[in-house]
């Protein structure tokens, strides 16, 4: 008997711990469930006074699944396609979102960071794999910086920049700048991540390669970095992200239209769009959406750049 | 191979090697956080003058100290790193004592639960807006609703700060700022959570089956076991949740805008506040500077910690 009730004691506590585990996911989930909710919703729906959760209510203030008025508004909004002949779709998007500061985020994003795991990989490599005067000071240093936030040192860049700016460099525009700064920023997390990742490749094949007449930096192109490979992609997805998802550093350092990455013109579709709730949620959802996909397909990778990441402050 | 690499690094003429690997990421680091560091301490003691920067010694500390908002500021600040720290390590806590059970489906509620994390701070603060816009919010048709918050119903967005308790600090908060350390929490809480989950599996079987055994209660095991063991990732998640605290803007920008009035006015936004609105930036610079301090102590604390975790093991 004894034996008998124990597994169901313990069936029925995991399926208490179960059941805790899906209502906090409902909590955690709900605010992104509203706001795909407010995005579907059409402009006489959101302004309703009082609110309702579904544009479902019939005239008699009944709930009709069949009278459900969900439609596209806010995105059309954001995406303000215009019928043109030479397309594929027969139509193009001309909004700013699309046209222009996605585009940017994008290109900031990639090339940053794929600078970053350049770099990274470099001074990782060798903080991971030589001793050389002052290797600890620096390491402590780097470490030291990462703690230093974005925002102390962003009255000294906006600065930088405006000399730059009038300075007339060759070659000089603000998308280098902004490349350069979120470079900064987030390379030294990256190192402290990359030497993680290179400490855990085992020294012996280096030592084989090199003693059958590799060059070190033939070992290093050969050998180290196809091993070190998935922890360099997560290096790079993780500054993607963080790049993707900076606010401040965008909406202070870039004054003109055409850079503005997208979290920063999302901002002024907020003081733009104070009563169309839809569009602010159909630009929300259209901003966020690849970052949760990219986070669906590739979470190991994140998992173990964040792990190697916190284990280190 | 160690050896073989120490014996290279130190002797053969190779030894330069780790030198090129790593001057690329410094000479970043030096431009982008090391001079601008050094600059906002130069920043701090100067005055814009019609004829130029003009050197006032200390005096942008003395005003900055002077400004009552400065005073309030502090308060804002200290109210939502109690909140926000504390509700997210309790949270955070008691998610990954259910995580810790090896349920069938860890993997998938990890995952669902992480997707706040990917989730921008300036997109968060928009999602958790639309909720309490006033009059349109879903949420507002309760929250504004008399009959359930007399007397005249809740606008968060809107509510001023009830009458304080303790002189001039702000305490009890006003509701935009409950509202502002929950969306925070919200978006904290995945990876807080993932780095006590990591502590937890790390707390030995044996230890707990024989205290349980030893008649201890599940209460027992966790105030008297784990929390003793978990303490140094306790401590470092508490560290990186003030930090994170201190110098997220992002929220406070999409959400509140450090209203109403200036009761979500924290020291971040404070310094953008007097450095990019009124353009005072020597004054800014000296709480740039005061900020980074903070933030040097902390992760100062946070390597001591982890330095006496690594000798311990």
């Amino acid at each position: 008997m004894q034996r008998l009730s124990l597994p169901s004691w313990r069936t029925r506590e995991s399926v208490l711990v179960n059941a805790a585990m899906i209502l906090i996911l409902i909590f955690a989930m709900l605010p992104i469930f509203t706001t795909i909710l407010i995005s579907f919703k059409g402009e006489k729906d959101i302004v309703r006074k009082p609110p309702n959760f579904f544009p479902c209510d019939t005239p008699d203030g009944r709930f009709d699944i069949t009278q459900c008025r969900w439609t596209v508004e806010g995105y059309e909004r954001v995406l303000a396609p215009k019928p043109a002949d030479n397309s594929l779709l027969g139509f193009t998007l001309t909004g700013n979102m699309v046209r222009t500061y996605i585009p940017n985020s994008l290109t900031y994003a990639s090339i940053t960071s794929l600078a970053v795991v350049f770099l990274a990989g470099l001074s990782g490599y060798a903080f991971s794999r030589y001793r050389f005067r002052g290797h600890n000071f620096l390491m402590t240093g780097i470490l030291a910086i990462t703690g230093v936030p974005l925002l102390t040192n962003l009255l000294a860049l906006y600065q930088m920049g405006t000399v730059l700016r009038k300075a007339d460099l060759p070659f000089y525009n603000d998308r280098l700048f902004i490349i350069t700064v979120y470079m900064g920023f987030f390379l030294p997390l990256s190192v402290w991540i990359a030497k993680g990742f290179f400490d855990a490749i085992p020294r012996e094949l280096e030592e084989a390669a090199l003693i059958d007449g590799c060059t070190p930096v033939g070992t290093l192109l050969r050998i180290t970095m196809p091993l070190a490979l998935p922890g360099l992609m997560a290096v790079f997805l993780l500054t993607f992200v963080n790049v993707w998802n900076e606010f401040i550093a965008g909406y202070l350092l870039i004054s003109k239209n055409s850079l503005k990455p997208a979290m920063f013109g999302l901002y002024e579709f907020l003081g733009q769009n104070i009563i169309n709730l839809q569009v602010i949620a159909a630009a929300c959802i259209l901003i966020a959406l690849p970052m949760v996909i990219l986070f669906l397909f590739a979470r190991r990778s994140f998992f173990r750049a964040m792990v190697e990441g916190a284990v280190k402050g | 191979m160690e050896q073989t690499l120490k014996r290279r690094a130190g002797k053969s003429p190779r030894n330069w090697l780790p030198f090129w690997l790593i001057l690329p990421t410094i000479v970043v680091l030096l431009a982008i956080q090391v001079y601008p560091a050094i600059y906002t301490i130069w920043l701090s003691l100067q005055k814009r003058t019609p004829q130029g920067w003009e050197y006032v010694g200390l005096d942008n500390f003395r005003r900055l100290f002077g400004m009552g908002l400065f005073d309030e500021s502090v308060g804002h600040t200290i109210v939502f790193l109690v909140g926000y720290a504390g509700l997210t390590l309790i949270l955070g806590f008691f998610i990954a004592l259910l995580l810790n059970r090896n349920l069938r489906f860890s993997g998938l509620y990890i995952t669902l639960l992480f997707i706040p994390w990917i989730i921008a701070d300036i997109i968060t603060g928009m999602v958790f807006r639309l909720l309490v816009v006033p009059d349109y919010g879903l949420l507002s048709g309760i929250l504004q609703n008399p009959d359930i918050f007399p007397p005249n119903g809740l606008s968060i967005l809107t509510a001023v700060r009830p009458p304080s308790w303790f002189g001039n600090f702000p305490f009890p908060p006003a509701p935009a700022m409950i509202y502002l350390i929950l969306a925070s929490s919200w978006r904290a809480l995945p990876f807080i959570t993932l780095l006590l989950l990591a502590a937890m599996q790390t707390v030995p079987h044996e230890i707990i089956e024989s205290s349980r055994i030893d008649g201890a209660n599940g209460r027992q095991i966790v105030r008297h076991i784990m929390i003793p063991l978990m303490l140094p990732t306790l401590v470092v998640a508490l560290f990186s949740l003030t930090l994170s605290g201190m110098n997220g803007v992002g929220m406070v920008f999409s959400l509140t805008s450090g209203g109403p009035g200036t009761s979500t006015e924290v020291l971040s936004y404070l310094l953008y506040s007097i450095g990019w609105r009124q353009l005072n930036f020597g004054r800014a610079a000296a709480l740039a500077l005061l900020i980074a301090i903070i933030n040097w102590l902390l992760i100062a604390g946070t390597l001591r910690v982890t330095r006496l975790q690594q000798r311990s093991e």
